[in-house]
């Protein structure tokens, strides 16, 4: 069985982008590792680039360098980890790759605008929401239409709609 | 019943705004905070009246993975019709959008496909005049 990415890359054929296109998406699923710990001349040595071919080829596809999409992955995952799971603060900051606390924590309350302690408090009830809710952090696929109704500038959206 | 309102995932809200209203040119219509997120909608200005396109996060991770299968699997996300798929190619392009597949007669219609930076590939088409 071919892999889905090379499928693509053999109909996008001719195209400038179709030599690479397969993996530039292979180098993102590596880039998603939490851990992160794999390093970028290894992933751009995969993709058969160079590590500044790799930048600039991903940052055009994907919008965001490897580099913050790496961190922007390890955020997420740490925000899931606080809403949901039941592993304390030094257990997400290991599993997203930090091996100190103190530079985790410092790390997510300059992204995120809370410390992770804060946010899991308030987030975590939130949490237990089903994911059609507004109020969900997994909210998505319209869902937050309903939260955009119950808002006071909604009377636009009611009488557009 | 009309269809008003379509959707489609990115993968960050704000720099979705950004590409698709100054690189595509769609004129944003609602940016609304809803709990973690923005309720944020876009219409063409060729069709301000018409349907609105919303911008929604990519929070929930089964659509995640539903939109980075189809991204590599080279499926586009969604459609938007142009007048001229090769001025719209080359307006694109000279603003550094990356193209998965140049302007292409498929039938009676052209096509082209771009990556929208936000974890979609889109396709405009030009119908047969």
């Amino acid at each position: 069985m071919v892999p889905a990415g090379q499928n693509a890359a053999r109909m996008l054929g001719h195209t400038a982008i179709g030599a690479s296109f397969a993996r530039l998406c292979r180098a993102r699923e590596r880039l998603r590792d939490p851990g992160g710990r794999l390093p970028l001349h290894a992933i751009a040595r995969e993709a058969e680039l160079s590590t500044g071919e790799l930048i600039r080829r991903f940052a055009a596809l994907f919008g965001d360098t490897p580099h913050q999409y790496r961190l922007r992955e390890r955020l997420d995952r740490a925000k899931d980890l606080l809403a949901r799971s039941e592993l304390a603060v030094t257990d997400v900051c290991m599993e997203v790759g930090f091996s100190s606390v103190g530079s985790f924590s410092a790390w997510f309350a300059r992204r995120a605008g809370e410390p992770p302690s804060a946010y899991r408090r308030r987030v975590r009830p939130k949490a237990a929401l089903p994911a059609s809710s507004p109020e969900s952090p997994q909210a998505g696929c319209l869902g937050l239409l309903e939260g955009a109704l119950a808002h006071r500038d909604a009377g636009a959206i009611s009488e557009k709609h | 019943m009309k269809i008003a309102l379509n959707s489609i995932m990115v993968d960050d809200q704000g720099k979705a705004l950004a590409f698709y209203t100054n690189m595509l040119g769609f004129v944003k219509q609602h940016d609304i905070p809803v709990g973690e997120y923005r309720w944020i909608t876009v219409v063409s200005p060729e069709a301000p009246d018409g349907a609105a396109l919303s911008l929604e996060p990519n929070a929930n991770p089964a659509g995640k993975t539903f939109q980075e299968a189809l991204f590599a699997q080279g499926i586009p996300a969604t459609a938007f019709e142009v007048a001229d798929v090769d001025a719209e190619h080359r307006r694109l392009k000279a603003k550094g959008v990356v193209f998965t597949r140049d302007p292409v007669q498929a039938g009676p219609a052209k096509i082209a496909v771009f990556a929208d930076t936000c974890g979609n590939l889109i396709q405009i088409y030009q119908p047969p005049r």
